[in-house]
C-alpha cells in the first residue's frame, strides 16, 4: 500500500482512503452518513455546529468528523454503532432546534432541508425548551436576489466562509457573539457578488432562500433534470427544476472537474430566455409581411437564395459541437463559401488554431494545481466566472498570479495586475518572453515547469500580435497555454472551423495537406481559403459584395463591433436569413426566419474552454416545430440539392470523430512585433456579466442586484489631465459616435484608457465603434445631466 | 472621508504603523478606538472608512466591531459607567451599586443612556479587580470597594464637571478621553 | 503559620520604585536578559525545561517544551505572544503583578524572544486594564530608551521590538488562537488545530504564547537557576503561585503561594478568614470555570495534581468564596450567564447551551422552577462538557454539574418552595414544610 494510503475501521468496516481525508468523508465511503450542518466538502472544516460527533477509540471526547483526519488503525464509531454518539448527536439537535421557528409548511426549504430531515429522524417528538425563542426581523433582503431569515438560521457560517474562502467577496458576515450571533450585511452594502446563489444553496436550512424562488415552488412539484449551463465557456454543470414546463431554479451540480459545487448567479438565475415572449417557433418567409410557413417551403426559399449566390455565414456562440461541425461542413461543401465566422475579433493568429486542433489542452485541475499563471486578456470574473473562481482556489493554494489586462480584475487580492493599455498587450508579453519585465514572470513560468500556465482570453485577438506573443511566452518558457473565448458555444465552433481560415482541427484550406484531411472525409471542398471574417463580411455586405447574410443566433447590431456598418449591412445585402430563438432587432430585414430549438430542447455536446465536450440531452420536448440547428443545416444542404452525408445524431459524431480527435503538431507562431500605439487615449470595451443581452432578458432580480447603467473608467492622471472628476459625466467622441456618461475615476484602468461596457443601460457601446473594440478617443467634461448616447451614426 | 480626516487620519497612520505592512488588519481594533474616541461610538461611516484604510469591506470590519463589548455602536454618553456584577463583586453587593447608578443617573427601564446624553451605564463582567470588590469603572478608571452611596457621591461629581481620582492611573474626563487613551494614542512620557 | 515563603514574584511589591526601570534595575531587573543575552537559544529552552515551570494561565503546560515545539528552519519569523487577557472571573494577579512591577514581563518577555529567535513580541492586554496598559507602554519607553528593547538589545547585536494591543472586551480572547484571531484584526473566535500555534500562530508564523505570571518567573530561573526554583512548590508543581482570594473573606487580594498549599491555610491566614466570622460554603479553586468545591474540600492543597483528585482544576487559582448565607442557584445562575454573554457564537452547545441554562437557572432562582428542571439541568451539563469547540463551555458544564454535585438539595429546595431558601419569603406567600 501507497504511503499516502490509511486503512482504518468505520463502523467495523475496513476502508482505505487517501491521507489527510476527514473521517466524515471516509465515512461516506462505506455508506455511512454521519449527519452535518456545518461541513461542507468544497469549504474548509469549521467545526461549529457540532452534530457530527463520532467516538474514536481510545479518546476521552467525542470528535468532530468533520475536522479530524484519518489515522492508521483509527478505529472509529458512528451513530449507527455507538450509542454515546447517538446520543450526542440527539442532544445536539435539541440545542438547534431551541431557537429554530416551527415554520416548516411555508419554509422554501421544507421537503430538502437537512435540519428538517434529522429533526424528523431522530429529534425529540416533544421539545422541553418552554423559554421565549429568539426572534428578529425577517426576512432581510441582502440584496435583490437573497433574503436572510434570522430565525432560521443555525450559524453553520457556510455562507460566511463562501464569501471569505472561495468568491473573496466578503459582503456577508458573522455580527456580534453568543446567543446575540447573526448573518449581516453592513447597512447600505448588498451581498454584490456574481457568486451570491451559491450561498442559498449551501445554507442547510432556510435562512438564505432567493427571491426568484421564494415561495415558487415545493420539491414535489418539481421535475429535475442534469445538463450543462449554456450562459458561457466555464461549462458548469447545472440541474434544471422546472414545474409544468417552465424552468423555475437552477442549481449547481457538483462536479469537481469543472465546477466543484459552485455556479455563477447568471447561470442560477438567467433561465427566462427560452420562455421569453419574443420566442418564435415557426418557419418564417417574408411574402409582403413575415408569413409562417413550414419548413419544407422555409428551406427551399432559403436555397433559392443562396443558388449561385455570394453568401456569408456568422454565427454566434450558442452553437453546440454537433451544429457547428454541420455549419463548418455546409458552407464549405454546398453554400460554397468560407465567408464563415464565429468569433468577434480576428487576430487569433497561431494561439487560435493551435486550441482549433484540440492539442495539450489546459484543465480546470491544472489551474487549480498550477504553480504560475500568466492570465493575459481576459477578466475571469466578469467572462468566465467558474474559472475566475478556479484561479482564486490556485492562489489559495499557493500559486502566483499575473495578470496583464488594462482594467484591473477581482483577482486583485490574490494575483499581481500588470495594467497596459489596450494593444500594449504585446509589449507587454515580449517583455516576459525576453526576461526583461520588472515582475521576472518569466523565470517564475520557467520554473514551474508543466506547472506554469498561460490562460489567454480571446479577447487578445482584438490585437494584431498580442495571441501569438502569449502562445510564444508559453513556448519560451516551458508554460502551457490555454485560449479561452468567453462564449459557450466559442470552442465546439473554433474546433469545428466555423472560421475562415480553417476547417475542422484547425485544418487550413490552403494548405495541401491539411486539406486533404479533409477531403478524404467531406469529399471535395468547393472553395480556396481564407475568407472573411465576421466584421469583413459585415462590409462586404454594406458594399453589395454579397447576395445573403445567413445569422446564426447572432445579431450583429447587438453583438458586432460597428452598429451602424451592421446597419448598413443588414439594409444593403439583398437577402438577410436569421436562425434563432428569436427575431428581435432583426425582424425589418429578415428574409427567411428558422426556427432554432432551444438549448434545453436540445441533445448533442457542448465543449467548455478546456475543450472538455460534455453531452447533454433535451429537458423538454421542442417548442413549435423548431429544430436542432444541425438538422436545419442538413435539410437546408438538402434542399440546395447537397448532401451533409449525415440524417441522424449518431451518423453524424461517427463522421466528425475523424475529425475532431486531437492533431498534434507545433503552430508557429509569428515573431512579436507590438504595434505602435497612437497619441491620446484609447476606448476599449467588453461584456460585464450582467448586461442587457438577450441570454439574461427577463431576470429582473439578477439585474437590480448586479447589473449597473452604463460608465466610464479613467485612470486619475487622465481624469486630471482632462478636467474629468469622479461622478460627473464625461462626453466620449470617437470615429463612429458621441456618448454621455458617469464617469469613474480609478487606479483600476491603465492610464491612457477609457474602459465602457459592452452593453449596460444606457449606451450600447458599439455604437462608438468602427469594426474593433478598442478605438481612438476624444474625451471632454460634460453635463452630468445628458447622461445618454447623444450621437453615433444610425443612418 | 468625514470621520478619518486631517490629525485623525494622521493619528490612523501612526496606529498602521505599529503593525507589519502585510498585516495592516491588525490595526482594525485601535481604529476602532480612535473611532470612538472622535464620535464617542463608532459609527457607520467611521466603520466604513476602517474597510477603506484596510482594503476591507464595511461587513468585515463591523463583524468585528460588533464582536467586542467595548466598542460602543449606539450613541453613548459623555460618561461611560461600568460595573462589575460577576461573582466576586456580587457577593460584595455589586447589584445594589448597579442599581445605585442607574438611579442616579436618571436612566430609564430598559435603556443604557441617561436622557440627558450624560451618562451611559452598564453592566460589566469581570473587570479584573476582584481584590476591591465591588468594582466600577468611570470612563474606564477603576474606583474600589464601590458602595451606593459612594456611586451617587462619583455621578454626582461629573455631573458638577468634576473628575474624581480614581483608585489607580490617571483620570479620563470623558468616555471620548478613555477611548483615545485605548488607542493608545495618549502621551505617556517615561516617568 | 504554614505558609513560610520568600517572596519572589511579589518580592519587591513594598518597593514603590519597582515600576520604573531605575528602580527595578536597582532591585537587579534585566540581568536575566543580559544572562541570557550570552547563552544559546537551547540552552535557554533547556534551563526553562529543567526548571519545570508550567504555564499560570490555566492550563498548566510545561512552558519549556512549548518553545522547544517551536520549528526554526521555515524561513518565517517567530513571534512570542503574551496573554495579558486575564479576564477569568476573580482572577487579578497579573494586573497586580504589572502594576507594581512591569519590567520583569518585559524582561521575561524579551528571555521568551531570544529562546525562539523572535524579533516582534507581542502583548495582548485586555482593553479594561487601560491604567495598566499606560504603565506598560511606559515602561516599554523605558526599556527602549534604557537599550533593553530595540534593535540592539544591550548592545548584544539582537533585536527585540515589543508591541502593546489592546484588546477590547472578549473574555474568548484569553483562548489562545481566539488571542490570535483577534491580534489580526479578526473576531476572537478559536481556530481549528492542528495547526497548533507553535506551528502555525500569529500570521502564519510559529508562535510562542504565554501568560504575564509564566513570563515573570523566568528571569528569576536565569538568574538563580533550577535548583532554587524547585526548591518550592511540589515536584510536579514547582515554583510559587499567584493566587487570588475574593468574595465573602476579609481580605481579599493577590497573594503568592508555594504550589500545594492547602485552602485552608490561604483562606485563614492570607484570606483571614471567611468575612464576619461566618461559614464556608462553597469555592472555586481556580475561577468560575473551575468546578466549584465545598467546605468538605477546605484541606486539598492549591497545585495541579491534589485539585485534580478533588474533581476540580487550578485554573488561575483565583479562589472565590460563598458563605453560608449566598444562594448557590443564584451564584451558578450569574456565573453561567457570564458563559452564555461571552460565549463567541461559533459553536452549538456553548452557544445555544449556556444561552438556554441562564434561563432555566433564572427560572429556578426566581420561584418557577419544576421538578423535571432538575435533570434537565444535569442532561445540560453532560451535553455541554467536552462537547464544545473549545473549553469556554466547560466552564459552563462546570458550574451546573458541580453545583448540582454537590447542593443538589439547595435546587430541589428551589423547586419545593416555589421561591429561593435563602431569601425572604414575600409577605403572603406561605412557606410549605
Amino acid at each position: 500500500m501507497s504511503a499516502d494510503q490509511v486503512t482504518l475501521t468505520i463502523d467495523g468496516k475496513e476502508i482505505t482512503v487517501p491521507k489527510g481525508t476527514l473521517i466524515i468523508r471516509a465515512a461516506e465511503q462505506v455508506g455511512v452518513e454521519i449527519p452535518r450542518f456545518c461541513d461542507h466538502p468544497y469549504l474548509e472544516p469549521a467545526g461549529a455546529c457540532r452534530q457530527c460527533y463520532v467516538q474514536i477509540e481510545g479518546q476521552p471526547k467525542l470528535a468532530t468528523s468533520c475536522t479530524v483526519a484519518v489515522a492508521p488503525g483509527m478505529v472509529v464509531e458512528t451513530q449507527n454503532t455507538s450509542e454515546a454518539v447517538r446520543q450526542a448527536q440527539v442532544a445536539n439537535l435539541e440545542f438547534l432546534l431551541l431557537n429554530h421557528p416551527l415554520d416548516c409548511p411555508v419554509c422554501d426549504r421544507g421537503g430538502e432541508c437537512p435540519l428538517q430531515d434529522q429533526a424528523l429522524a431522530f429529534g425529540p417528538s416533544e421539545s422541553r425548551f418552554t423559554e421565549a425563542k429568539r426572534t428578529f426581523p425577517k426576512p432581510v433582503p441582502m440584496s435583490p436576489l437573497i433574503g436572510l431569515d434570522r430565525e432560521r438560521c443555525v450559524l453553520c457560517a457556510r455562507c460566511t466562509r463562501f464569501c471569505d474562502e472561495i468568491s473573496g467577496d466578503r459582503f456577508l458576515e458573522l455580527y456580534a457573539r453568543g446567543a446575540g450571533e447573526r448573518v449581516s450585511i453592513a447597512a447600505g452594502e448588498d451581498l454584490r457578488s456574481p457568486f451570491s446563489g451559491n450561498v442559498v444553496q449551501i445554507c442547510p436550512v432556510g435562512a438564505l432562500t432567493a427571491t426568484p424562488y421564494r415561495f415558487v415552488a415545493r420539491p414535489f412539484d418539481l421535475t429535475s433534470a442534469d445538463t450543462v449551463c449554456r450562459h458561457c465557456s466555464a461549462g458548469c454543470s447545472v440541474r434544471v427544476d422546472q414545474r409544468r414546463g417552465e424552468v423555475v431554479r437552477v442549481l449547481a451540480r457538483e462536479n469537481p472537474d469543472v465546477n466543484d459545487a459552485w455556479i455563477c448567479d447568471k447561470g442560477r438565475f438567467a433561465f427566462g430566455h427560452d420562455d421569453a415572449a419574443g420566442r418564435l417557433t415557426t418557419p418564417l418567409v417574408r411574402d409582403r409581411g413575415l408569413e409562417p410557413t413550414s419548413f419544407g417551403e422555409a428551406l427551399t426559399a432559403v436555397a433559392d437564395a443562396c443558388r449561385g449566390a455570394r453568401v456569408g455565414v456568422i454565427a454566434g456562440g450558442r452553437l453546440l459541437d454537433e451544429d457547428a461541425y454541420a455549419l463548418s461542413k455546409l458552407a464549405r461543401t454546398v453554400l460554397r463559401t468560407n465567408d464563415l465566422d464565429h468569433r468577434r475579433a480576428a487576430y487569433g493568429g497561431a494561439a487560435e488554431r493551435t486550441a482549433a486542433t484540440g492539442a495539450g489542452a489546459v484543465t480546470y485541475r491544472d489551474v487549480e494545481h498550477a504553480a504560475v499563471i500568466v492570465v493575459v486578456g481576459l477578466d475571469a470574473e466578469q467572462e468566465v466566472p467558474i474559472l475566475h473562481l478556479r484561479l482564486r482556489k490556485a492562489a489559495a493554494r499557493g500559486a502566483r498570479i499575473v495578470v496583464v489586462v488594462a482594467r484591473r480584475t477581482r483577482l486583485h487580492d490574490v494575483a499581481e495586475h500588470v495594467l497596459v493599455r489596450p494593444g500594449a498587450e504585446a509589449a507587454a508579453l515580449a517583455a516576459i518572453v525576453a526576461g526583461t519585465d520588472a515582475q521576472g514572470v518569466g523565470a517564475a513560468l520557467a520554473a514551474a515547469g508543466e506547472k506554469g500556465l498561460v490562460v489567454a482570453g480571446a479577447r487578445l485577438a482584438e490585437h494584431d500580435g498580442a495571441a501569438d506573443a502569449a502562445l510564444t511566452v508559453a513556448r519560451t518558457h516551458g508554460a502551457r497555454f490555454a485560449w479561452v473565448a468567453r462564449r459557450a458555444g466559442d470552442h465546439g465552433s473554433l474546433r469545428a472551423g466555423v472560421h475562415p481560415g480553417f476547417g475542422p482541427g484547425g485544418r487550413r484550406l490552403d494548405v495541401a495537406d491539411e486539406r486533404a484531411e479533409l477531403e478524404a472525409v467531406w469529399g471535395p471542398v468547393m472553395v480556396e481559403g481564407p475568407g472573411r471574417d465576421a466584421i469583413e463580411i459585415l462590409r462586404a455586405a454594406a458594399n453589395h459584395e454579397l447576395d445573403v447574410l445567413y445569422l446564426i443566433g447572432v445579431d450583429p447590431l447587438r453583438d458586432a463591433p460597428d452598429a451602424a456598418l451592421s446597419r448598413r449591412a443588414l439594409q444593403n445585402v439583398p437577402t438577410v436569413i436569421v436562425q434563432s430563438l428569436e427575431l428581435g432587432d432583426l425582424e425589418p430585414y429578415a428574409g427567411v426566419f428558422l426556427p432554432a430549438a432551444s438549448f434545453l430542447e436540445r441533445e448533442g455536446h457542448v465543449s467548455d474552454w478546456e475543450g472538455r465536450s460534455q453531452r447533454v440531452l433535451p429537458l423538454r420536448a421542442g417548442a413549435g416545430i423548431s429544430r436542432p440547428d444541425w438538422e436545419i443545416f442538413a435539410g437546408l444542404a438538402a434542399a440546395c440539392g447537397g448532401d451533409l452525408g449525415f440524417d441522424t445524431l449518431e451518423q453524424l459524431h461517427a463522421e466528425m470523430a475523424r475529425l475532431w480527435i486531437p492533431r498534434e503538431g507545433v503552430v508557429d507562431a509569428a515573431a512579436i512585433t507590438p504595434p505602435t500605439l497612437p497619441d491620446g487615449m484609447t476606448l476599449t470595451t467588453y461584456p460585464l456579466l450582467i448586461d442587457e443581452g438577450r441570454m439574461s432578458a427577463g431576470a429582473d432580480e439578477l439585474k437590480a442586484a448586479l447589473g449597473e447603467p452604463a460608465f466610464a473608467e479613467m485612470h486619475p492622471s487622465d481624469a486630471s489631465a482632462h478636467g474629468l472628476a469622479d461622478g460627473l459625466g464625461v462626453r466620449l467622441r470617437t470615429a463612429a459616435g458621441e456618448a454621455v456618461v458617469p464617469l469613474r475615476v480609478t487606479e483600476h484602468v491603465a492610464a491612457g484608457t477609457v474602459f465602457v461596457p459592452f452593453n449596460q443601460p444606457g449606451l450600447a457601446a458599439n455604437t462608438l465603434l468602427s469594426g474593433t473594440f478598442t478605438t481612438a478617443v476624444e474625451v471632454a467634461p460634460a453635463d452630468a445631466d445628458a447622461f445618454a448616447t447623444v450621437g453615433g451614426d444610425a443612418s | 472621508m468625514a470621520v478619518f480626516e486631517g490629525v485623525v487620519l494622521e493619528d490612523a497612520r501612526t496606529i498602521l504603523g505599529r503593525y507589519p505592512e502585510a498585516h495592516q488588519r491588525s490595526a482594525i481594533m485601535p481604529l476602532l478606538y480612535l473611532a470612538q474616541s472622535i464620535e464617542g461610538m463608532v459609527g457607520r461611516e467611521a466603520l466604513r472608512e476602517i474597510g477603506e484604510l484596510l482594503g476591507i469591506t464595511t461587513a468585515e470590519v463591523e463583524a468585528v466591531a460588533s464582536f467586542y463589548s467595548m466598542y460602543r455602536l449606539l450613541p453613548t454618553g459623555e460618561h461611560l459607567v461600568t460595573v462589575c456584577t460577576n461573582l466576586s463583586c456580587k457577593l460584595r453587593g455589586a447589584e445594589v451599586v448597579y442599581e445605585a447608578a442607574r438611579e442616579a443617573a436618571g436612566i430609564l427601564h430598559g435603556e443604557e443612556l441617561s436622557p440627558d446624553g450624560l451618562f451611559t451605564v452598564h453592566e460589566e463582567e469581570c473587570l479584573g479587580v476582584c481584590d476591591f470588590a465591588p468594582a466600577v469603572q468611570f470612563n474606564v478608571c477603576n474606583h474600589d470597594n464601590v458602595t451606593p452611596g459612594r456611586m451617587r457621591e462619583l455621578i454626582a461629581a461629573l455631573r458638577d464637571g468634576e473628575v474624581p481620582t480614581p483608585a489607580r492611573g490617571p483620570a479620563f474626563g470623558s468616555f471620548k478621553a478613555a477611548s483615545r487613551a485605548l488607542a493608545g494614542l495618549e502621551e505617556v512620557p517615561a516617568s | 503559620m504554614t505558609i513560610d515563603l520568600e517572596p519572589r514574584l511579589t518580592r519587591n511589591w513594598s518597593d514603590p520604585n519597582a515600576i520604573g526601570l531605575e528602580g527595578y534595575v536597582a532591585a537587579g531587573g534585566y540581568a536575566g536578559l543580559r544572562q541570557a543575552l550570552g547563552m544559546a537559544e537551547v540552552d535557554i529552552v533547556e534551563q526553562v525545561k529543567a526548571s519545570g515551570l508550567r504555564g499560570r494561565g490555566g492550563a498548566g503546560f510545561p512552558t519549556g517544551m512549548k518553545w522547544g515545539f517551536v520549528p526554526r528552519d521555515t524561513g518565517k519569523p517567530t513571534y512570542v505572544v503574551v496573554n495579558f487577557d486575564e479576564s477569568e472571573p476573580g482572577t487579578c494577579n497579573n494586573r497586580e503583578l504589572v502594576e507594581r512591577e512591569p519590567h520583569r514581563l518585559l524582561e521575561g518577555t524579551a528571555i521568551a524572544a531570544l529562546a525562539i529567535g523572535c524579533e516582534t513580541a507581542y502583548i495582548y492586554i485586555r482593553g479594561e486594564y487601560l491604567w495598566q496598559s499606560i504603565v506598560l507602554e511606559r515602561a516599554i519607553a523605558e526599556a527602549y530608551a534604557g537599550g533593553y528593547l530595540g534593535l540592539d538589545v544591550c548592545d548584544s547585536g539582537k533585536r527585540v521590538d515589543v508591541v502593546l494591543h489592546r484588546g477590547a472586551g472578549a473574555y474568548i480572547c484569553g483562548e489562545e488562537t481566539a488571542l490570535l484571531n483577534s491580534l489580526e484584526g479578526l473576531r476572537g473566535q478559536p481556530r481549528l488545530r492542528p495547526p497548533f500555534p507553535a506551528v502555525e500562530g500569529l500570521f502564519a508564523s510559529p508562535t510562542v504564547i504565554n501568560n504575564v505570571e509564566t513570563l515573570m518567573n523566568v528571569p528569576d530561573i536565569i538568574t538563580r537557576g533550577v535548583e532554587w526554583f524547585r526548591a518550592v512548590g511540589t515536584e510536579k508543581s514547582p515554583g510559587t503561585k499567584m493566587v487570588t482570594i475574593s468574595g465573602k473573606v476579609e481580605r481579599p487580594g493577590n497573594y503568592e503561594i508555594p504550589l500545594g498549599t492547602p485552602f485552608r491555610a490561604v483562606l485563614e491566614e492570607l484570606g483571614g478568614g471567611i468575612l464576619g466570622g461566618r461559614a464556608l460554603k462553597a469555592w472555586t479553586p481556580g475561577g468560575s470555570s473551575t468546578p466549584m468545591l465545598t467546605a468538605d474540600h477546605v484541606d486539598t492543597g492549591l497545585d495541579y495534581e491534589s485539585l485534580a483528585a478533588a474533581g476540580s482544576l487550578l485554573g488561575t487559582a483565583a479562589i472565590m468564596v460563598l458563605d453560608d448565607t449566598d444562594c448557590v442557584v443564584d451564584c451558578a445562575q450569574r456565573m453561567v450567564a457570564f458563559y452564555a454573554h461571552e460565549s463567541c457564537g461559533k459553536c452549538t452547545p456553548c452557544r445555544e447551551g449556556s444561552w438556554w441554562a441562564t434561563r432555566v437557572l433564572e427560572r429556578l432562582e426566581d420561584g418557577y422552577g419544576r421538578s423535571e428542571d432538575l435533570p434537565l439541568m444535569h442532561d445540560m451539563g453532560t451535553n455541554i462538557l467536552f462537547r464544545a469547540f473549545c473549553a469556554l463551555a466547560d466552564g459552563t458544564a462546570s458550574v451546573i454539574n458541580s453545583s448540582l454535585a454537590h447542593f443538589a438539595d439547595e435546587y430541589e429546595d428551589h423547586v419545593r418552595l416555589g421561591r429561593c431558601p435563602l431569601r425572604e419569603a414575600p409577605v403572603g406567600v406561605e412557606v410549605a414544610g
